[in-house]
Order: C-alpha cells, then structure tokens, then sequence
C-alpha cells in the first residue's frame, strides 16, 4: 500500500531535526500527549458533546496539529486543498527558526480553547492550568524570538482551521442538539422517542447533521446505503426476524457479551464517546509504540477526518430511514416489558452510528498501522472495565458493531451495513495524500 | 400507645403499580388549585448574605434553618463560601414582614459550603455541623444562639475535603448520632479533576459515649452532592441514599448503602434490585406523595430532573420507576421564556404553599458557573401539586422565579402565620427571602417532636396527620437538599378541615395513638404525652 510505505519511510525522517538549530525543551510528542489526555476528558465533560459533534472537533483538532506540524515539515504535505473547502493556510517564515513543540502547543492551545469554549468551570480551569503548564515547559530554553515566532504561527495556523471550521454547518448546537419540536414520522415503523423519561430528549438529536460539509468525501450522500429490511409484524418477515434476534441475544447473554457491549457502549457525557473511543485506541497504540509526532499528527489527522465524515454520512442515512429502534418494535409486537441492556441513544436506527464510524476507523488505521495489527484497548479502565484485546482493527470494527446487537439497540442490518458504510467513507479519507 | 412492628406500619393494600405511580393524591380538601403569591421580602429583610468564591464554591451554598433562642422562630445561618458565614437572629412577629438581623453566634467561619442542625449531644440545645472546603466542624450549642467547636470535645475528625452532603441518623437507637458527609472532587487535581473523586465518610459513634469514632470511608464514592438517611421500604433501620454528581465520577451512578448497627455499610447492588441510575446529582427531596406510606425521591440534576416512585408495592425491592415526566416535574429548562437551554438544579424541598394538604415542590435553580449550554437567567420552580397528582409551574406567578445563580435554599414558616416562606441562597448576589401571602389558602397544623433521652428530634420517626381516609406522612430526616438542613416545626396543610388526627411513630417504631390537634395551630408532640398547644 503506497500509503503504508511513505509511512514507512516518515519514521525514519521523524528521527531528523524538524527545525535546524533550534534545540527543544520539550517534546511535541509531550504536547500531543497531554492535550489530547484533556481532549478526551473535554469530550466527556461538555455537555453539547454528543457523538457526531464530538467527531467534528477530532476532525478540527487532528488537522489543526496536522497543518501546524506538515508547515515546518519537509515531508508532510498540507490538506489544503484536499478537504472541502480548506484553503492554503498561513506559511512559515523563509530561513526563520521554529521550534516545533511551540508550534504545536500554540496551535492545540488555541483549539481547544475555541472547540470547549462551551465547557464549564471544570475543564475552563483545567484548559488554562494545561496551557499555562505546557507553555512554559516548551519555552524552556528556547529562544525568546523562536518563542514569539512559533507561537504565533501556531496561532495563525489554528484560527485558519477555525475560520474554516465556523460555516460547516455544525459549529453551533443548541438544546445539547435537540430541537424544541419535532413532528415524528407517522408510517409504523417510524422512528418514535424511546426514552419516555426524559423530556429533553422527545426530538431526535441533531437531526440536520447529514447536511453538515463533509472533510473528504463529496458530501453526506457519498456513501449510500441499501434500505433495511420492509417493516412488517409478520413473524415470517425479515424485520421479525430481526427483531427475535435482538430479543434472544438479551436473553442469552454471556458474561463476555456483557462485557462487549459495556465496553462499547460509549454514553455521551459519561465516556469519550464513539469516536473518542477510536481517538483513545489511536492514542494508546501511538504511545505504546513511541511513534514520533509527525505520525501522530497524521494518525489523529485522518482518525478525526474519517469519523467526522462518517457521522455525517451516517445522519444522513438515519434521518433518510427513519428507523424506529428495536426497544419500540419489541415492546409493541413481542414483549410489551422488554428491556434492552444499553440505554437506547435519542435518534433513529439505521444505520448504526457506531458501526458506521468503527468501519471508517477500521479501514484509516488499517491503512496507517497494517493488517493483522495486534493491540489492547484499555479506554474503559477508569470506569472499571477490564481491557480488551484484538488481532487486528477490523477484528475490534467487528466487535463494535456487534456490541449494539447484545446492547438491544440496533437490528443486525444496521450494524452490517453500517459497517459497510464506514468502510465506504474510510476509504475516502486514506485517498488523502498526507506525504510528499 | 401500642406498639407496631415497623413493616406491619408500612403495609397498605398493594394497588396495580400503574395505579401507585399516578394516583391522584388523598385530600384534605377539594380539587381548586389555589395558586400561592409571595411578597419578595429580600430588600428589607436585613439578610445580605452572598455565596462567594470560585472555582471551589460552584457547589454547596447551603443554609441552616433552626430556632436556637427557644421563640419558636426559625433562624437562619448562610454559608459564605469564601466569606464567612452569617447568622441571623429571626426578628420577625406573627404574620409580620421578614426580619433578620445579623448576629455573631460564634458561627462566623470561612470556607463553609453547607449547614445542618442536629441536636447531637441530645441536650435540647441545637448543634450544628459545618461542611466546609477544608476542615469540617461541629458546633456545640450553647443556647441563646452562641455555638462552640466541639470537634475536640466529641471527637471529632473534620478531615480535609471539599466536603458538600450531610445527612444523620441514631443507629439502633444509640445514644450518639451518625453522621455522613459527602465529599466531592480532589480539589488538589487542577488540569484532571475528573475522576478523583474522594471518599465520603460515616462518623459513627465512638465505643465511649459522647464521643464519634474515626470517620469510616464509604468506598467507593463518586462525588455526592447530597445524602439522605431514609427507611425507604419501612423496615425499621434507614438506609443511605447517596445522590452523585456525574460529571466527575467515573464507574459511578447513584447509590444507596445498607447501614446496620454494628456492620460495616454495604452497598445496595443489581442483585438487589438496585437500578444504575447516572445523573448530575445535587439534591435529594422526599416525601410520601401517593400515600402508600414509601417516600417518593425527587433528585435534582442538570436538564431532566427525576422523581422516583418505589416500583414493588411491598417495598421488596429499592427498584424505583421515574415519573418525573407525567407528573409534571422535569422542570428541565426555564419556563418563563427567553432561554431554550436546559436548567441545572440544586436544592429542592417539598412543602405545602398553600395549605391545600398536598406537598408542593421548591427547587432552587442556577447556573453552575456561565455554562453556556445551560440557562443563565435558570427561575426557581415552585411546582404545586394538583388534586389529580400533577404539578403545575408556578414559580412567576407567585413571585419568587428568581434568575439569580441559586444553590441551596429552605421553605419554612418563618412568621409564624401557618404559611410556608421561601428562601433561596445566591452565588455572588444576595440571598432571597419570600413572605408567602396566598389569599385563599387553606388550615394548617404544625408540629414539633420531642422524646426524652436521646434524639430528642425524633430523627428516623415519622409523623402522620389523620383526616377521614386521608393521612399525610412525613419522614423526620436530617439531610437531604443541597447542602442545607432544617429542625423545627413540620408543617402540614389541612385544606377546609377544622383539625385533624396527628400521630408519631418514633425512630424506634413505637407509634403513639392518634390524637386530635385544630387547624391553624402549633402542637409539642411529646412522646407519651398529650400533644401540647403552643403558642408565638
């Protein structure tokens, strides 16, 4: 794979100095470290994060630190040009030093503080602590011209993707992305709200999300999907099928199911979320291996593209299938008492959202680590969950997938076609060119 | 006085759970919903207390309601924050406007977040317990409203927490209280604060009397926001309710632990029936609303609030069904319009405004800090129950929507004209004071307990008002709301009626005969007595 082997080729450079004469007082590799350690705990802790706007701002944040570092690299090459609508962003001075952890940290910095400006006390404290923290480090011993230089190219660089960022259409939510009304579908099989509860959440979340731009495929439409099985309450049906399926894998549940679906279950505001979850897995591989921070710039780059494109293209469908979920159709035709064992999120069906991004995840870091690429995912240890391990990504896409069926909130044609989907969308984000 | 075994007292005929869950509440009087009006009394009441502070005041702003110069008025002690605490006298008369004034009383610490009073030492004199950023302390009564550290005297470990929940118990009757506080994050951990939430702790008699023992952790913890020791199935013995705040735990959810005297506290789990339950938990409201003698839980939380009601009819199980949503108490986002954001909720009490004798509902609403996500002009909710169960908003039109940034608060009759007053505690602006003025409203009764020995309060008792088929219950608790306690008198509204049957089964299950008391009266409910008539 020709995107493997110029991979390859980057470790070798990574192990060149990025800016000549210029001595660092702190890894890059630290800064990434860090901020991304306080991305994932922003994800979790501001309330508007729900799964798709999380995946907008790991777009944002991995092509921010993407085009500060590919400014200063000989070879990176720039996304601009490349991703919808991304224009050629503020170049380095000819001959001038740059001190690349600076840079980095500038151009994180200004990101984060602009993707959680909406965060609370908590995580506003814990954003200016980390700025503070980090600046300092990275300044230590470095030049007071170099300083002043790199961060305001690391500046410069972050409010050219903001700038860009602000009319795509998913910049500002409101009601934690529920609308105050919303007039259900009326055919059967429809999709209804499912948590009768919780008032907030009588309208489905962000139901103009498929209408967002999209990073590196034409748009939300780029990667259809075939219709799911035609309702129908007939036992003999597809839909009955699939729904007894869904009825019986609660009912035969094992401790390892259990474990799967907990360990997938990826709640907003009480976990990083789906694609945090891949961001968390990109970040544990990265750090086990010491990848140099040229790679992981390019990693969370292409991460952050590919599942933001395929929220878009997965809301795009659901909101286009209307699906009700299965909690609805097995309370209604099967068992009026059903429980499923995950909380069934506030939108609709098919596909499965988190299929659907597992499959882009699987395809973009299959295309930078390899197949048959081994690792341990321990992202749900803080809430006391055992880790997991996997052969491969598309062992662990696989495994995500199936999680939503033992979880009771998605019919299997969601997942498989989810999956395909993602798959579909990933490969438009390994077309990018990320290396000269 | 005969005796009843605490289950036996519990036992009412089990109606289908559809039935329990939305069955219009017995009433004393009709089905007109009288709509409550408060005089806003703030500006002349002499209270200027603010909640200060920063970062490590986001939480508590509590108050502590309690008569401590034996006029049977309701004094009051806001917690500053990083001012210190201010204590005032009540200086109100009979149906008068709300007067304070400003008292040193030995209370004036810094750092305090919340306040409880509890009689500890079983004296007859009111103590308090300090919950502070910091050292947490008790404080000795002295009588005459002066108070005293008795950290050293009664053994006390005040720790080093950001602490926020309290609530009290007498195990077992013993004859010392066990206390619980709530403690919240690592105040230590700037850039990752998540996840560090520290232990709360079970201060348990010592093994000499008058004296508390090394606080136990109870472990693990998730960052309690508020505590409630409850006999939530009637068994006799209070089990500990702990309402978690999401945001910072990890692995959490809501908890009850299973207190027993003399055994290391044990959680309630799946197995028994417990359910995993995630919400930003602030504050914790019971009250027996459907009358099938189990209290109902109201939790407050960020966006949808919850109102549980006990799923098995025999209390068999602590598995709870949220009705928040068709009884019309969600109170999710503002009401008065302007903002579509959700609201963040804090205390939350029941109470009955206008004497129509169904509890109402108070939450104290504010943002935790310009969270844009979330309501900055956030009105308190005064939600009146109506004959049918339902509640109805009624915050503006009565008068006390407050948009200030609100934390803790109280509803008690501080006049003593048989009607329910409201305060609310401000961050960064002053607290709130409403003189209730209701025309139309209905009788009252108010009562207070009294039993020689030990818990004089009654703690862990339950109080009952009789009328026909009807009867009004309330759990005697200390704890619960956010991070603000009360003691004193425990009102009911009567509606029409002319008086009522009152009885109090004591913390030791013992139940007293029905005796008669008048509408629009105070009664001392000494145990074994005859209940006593008192008068302003």
């Amino acid at each position: 794979m020709i995107l493997l082997s110029r991979l390859c080729a980057a470790f070798l450079l990574a192990l060149c100095v990025w800016s000549p004469g210029v001595a660092r007082a702190a890894a890059p590799e630290k800064v990434l470290h860090d901020w991304y350690r306080l991305i994932l705990e922003l994800v979790r802790h501001t309330p508007t994060y729900s799964p798709p706007v999380a995946s907008r701002s790991f777009a944002y944040l991995g092509v921010t630190a993407h085009e500060a570092v590919a400014g200063g690299s000989d070879d990176l090459l720039s996304l601009a040009g490349q991703l919808n609508g991304l224009t050629t962003l503020p170049e380095r001075q000819q001959g001038a030093a740059y001190d690349e952890a600076v840079v980095l940290n500038a151009a994180l910095t200004q990101a984060v503080e602009a993707y959680f400006g909406n965060t609370g006390p908590t995580g506003q404290r814990a954003m200016a602590a980390m700025g503070t923290r980090l600046r300092d480090r990275v300044t230590e011993g470095v030049a007071p011209d170099v300083v002043a230089r790199s961060i305001a190219q690391g500046e410069a660089v972050a409010a050219h993707v903001l700038a860009w960022s602000a009319d795509d259409g998913g910049a500002v939510i409101e009601n934690m992305g529920f609308p105050q009304t919303y007039t259900p579908g009326a055919a059967p099989e429809s999709w209804v709200p499912t948590n009768a509860t919780v008032r907030q959440q009588q309208a489905p979340l962000l139901p103009d999300w498929g209408n967002n731009r999209t990073f590196a495929m034409p748009d939300g439409k780029t990667c259809p999907l075939p219709p799911p099985p035609a309702y129908s309450e007939d036992p003999a049906s597809d839909f009955y099928r699939e729904a007894m399926e869904v009825v019986e894998a609660k009912a035969n549940l094992t401790p390892e199911h259990i474990h799967i679906a907990r360990s997938w279950s990826d709640d907003p505001m009480l976990s990083t979320t789906p694609p945090g979850h891949w961001v968390s897995i990109a970040r544990q591989v990265l750090e086990r291996d010491n990848a140099p921070f040229d790679r992981q710039v390019e990693v969370h780059a292409l991460l952050g593209v590919g599942l933001a494109d395929s929220f878009i293209g997965c809301w795009d469908a659901k909101f286009r299938y209307d699906l009700l979920r299965p909690v609805t159709y097995i309370r209604r035709v099967i068992d009026p008492a059903w429980e499923p064992l995950l909380i069934t999120p506030p939108f609709p069906e098919y596909p499965s959202g988190h299929s659907t991004q597992s499959g882009a995840a699987d395809v973009i870091l299959t295309a930078l680590f390899g197949d048959d690429f081994a690792f341990e995912d321990n992202t749900m240890a803080p809430d006391g969950l055992a880790p997991r391990q996997f052969p491969s990504f598309h062992a662990a896409a696989e495994e995500a997938g199936i999680s939503r069926l033992y979880g009771g909130i998605h019919f299997r044609a969601a997942i498989e076609q989810g999956l395909a989907q993602g798959r579909c969308i990933g490969a438009h984000t390994i077309a990018l060119t990320t290396r000269r | 006085m005969r005796q009843l075994s605490p289950l036996r007292a519990a036992m009412l005929p089990a109606p289908l759970i559809a039935a329990l869950l939305l069955a219009p509440l017995p009433a004393f009087a009709g089905d007109t919903l009288t709509i409550p009006a408060f005089a806003d009394d703030s500006a002349t009441s002499g209270i200027t207390s603010r909640y200060e502070g920063d970062w490590e005041y986001m939480v508590g702003g509590g108050v502590a309601t309690f008569d401590c110069n034996a006029d049977g008025f309701a004094d009051l002690l806001f917690a500053g924050g990083s001012a210190p605490a201010t204590f005032y006298r009540n200086a109100s008369t009979t149906g008068g406007p709300l007067a304070f004034v400003p008292q040193v009383a030995g209370l004036e610490l810094d750092a305090v977040t919340g306040a409880y009073p509890l009689d500890i030492d079983s004296d007859g004199i009111m103590d308090l317990v300090l919950l502070r950023v910091g050292e947490n302390v008790v404080m000795r009564g002295l009588g005459d409203c002066r108070f005293a550290r008795a950290n050293k005297d009664w053994g006390f470990d005040g720790g080093d927490a950001w602490s926020a929940a309290f609530a009290a118990t007498w195990e077992g009757g013993a004859g010392w209280p066990t206390l619980a506080i709530g403690n919240y994050i690592d105040r230590q951990e700037e850039a990752f604060p998540w996840g560090s939430c520290t232990p709360n702790w079970l201060h348990r008699p010592g093994p000499t009397g008058g004296r508390f023992a090394a606080p136990l952790p109870l472990l693990p913890s998730f960052c309690a926001l508020s505590l409630l020791f409850t006999d939530w199935n009637r068994s006799g013995t209070p089990s500990l309710r702990v309402s978690n705040d999401r945001e910072y735990y990890k692995g959490g959810q809501e908890q009850m632990w299973r207190i027993m005297p003399g055994a290391e506290p044990q959680r309630y789990t799946a197995e028994d029936g417990w359910q995993n339950l995630r919400i930003w938990g602030m504050g914790i409201a019971s009250y027996d609303l459907n009358a099938d003698s189990y209290p109902e839980y109201f939790l407050t939380s960020m966006a949808d609030n919850k109102l549980q009601t006990l799923k098995a009819p025999d209390g068999s199980a602590p598995a709870y069904a949220d009705v928040a949503f068709p009884k019309g108490v969600t109170a999710h986002r503002p009401y008065t319009g302007g903002e579509v954001v959700p609201s963040t909720a804090w205390h939350a009490q029941f109470g009955d405004v206008n004497n129509d004798a169904r509890a109402d509902l108070y939450v104290v609403k504010g943002n935790v800090a310009r969270m844009p996500d979330f309501a900055q002009r956030d009105p308190n909710n005064l939600l009146v129950q109506r004959a049918d169960g339902t509640f109805q908003e009624t915050g503006d039109v009565a008068g006390v929507a407050s948009m200030l940034v609100g934390r803790g608060g109280a509803m008690a009759d501080f006049n003593l004209d048989g009607l329910v007053d409201l305060v609310a505690v401000n961050r960064w602006e002053p607290a709130q004071i409403w003189r209730n003025v209701t025309p139309g409203a209905g009788g009252w009764v108010q009562m207070r307990l009294d039993q020689p020995g030990v818990n004089r309060d009654a703690i862990g008792g339950w109080l009952e008002l009789r009328s026909g088929d009807a009867v009004q219950r309330r759990e005697i608790t200390s704890g619960g709301g956010h991070a603000s306690g009360q003691a004193g008198w425990w009102h009911f509204g009567l509606g029409a009626a002319t008086g009522a049957e009152a009885r109090v089964i004591w913390p030791d299950g013992v139940a007293d005969d029905w005796q008669p008391v008048d509408a629009n009266a105070f009664y001392v409910l000494e145990r074994g007595q005859p209940a006593r008539l008192w008068q302003p």
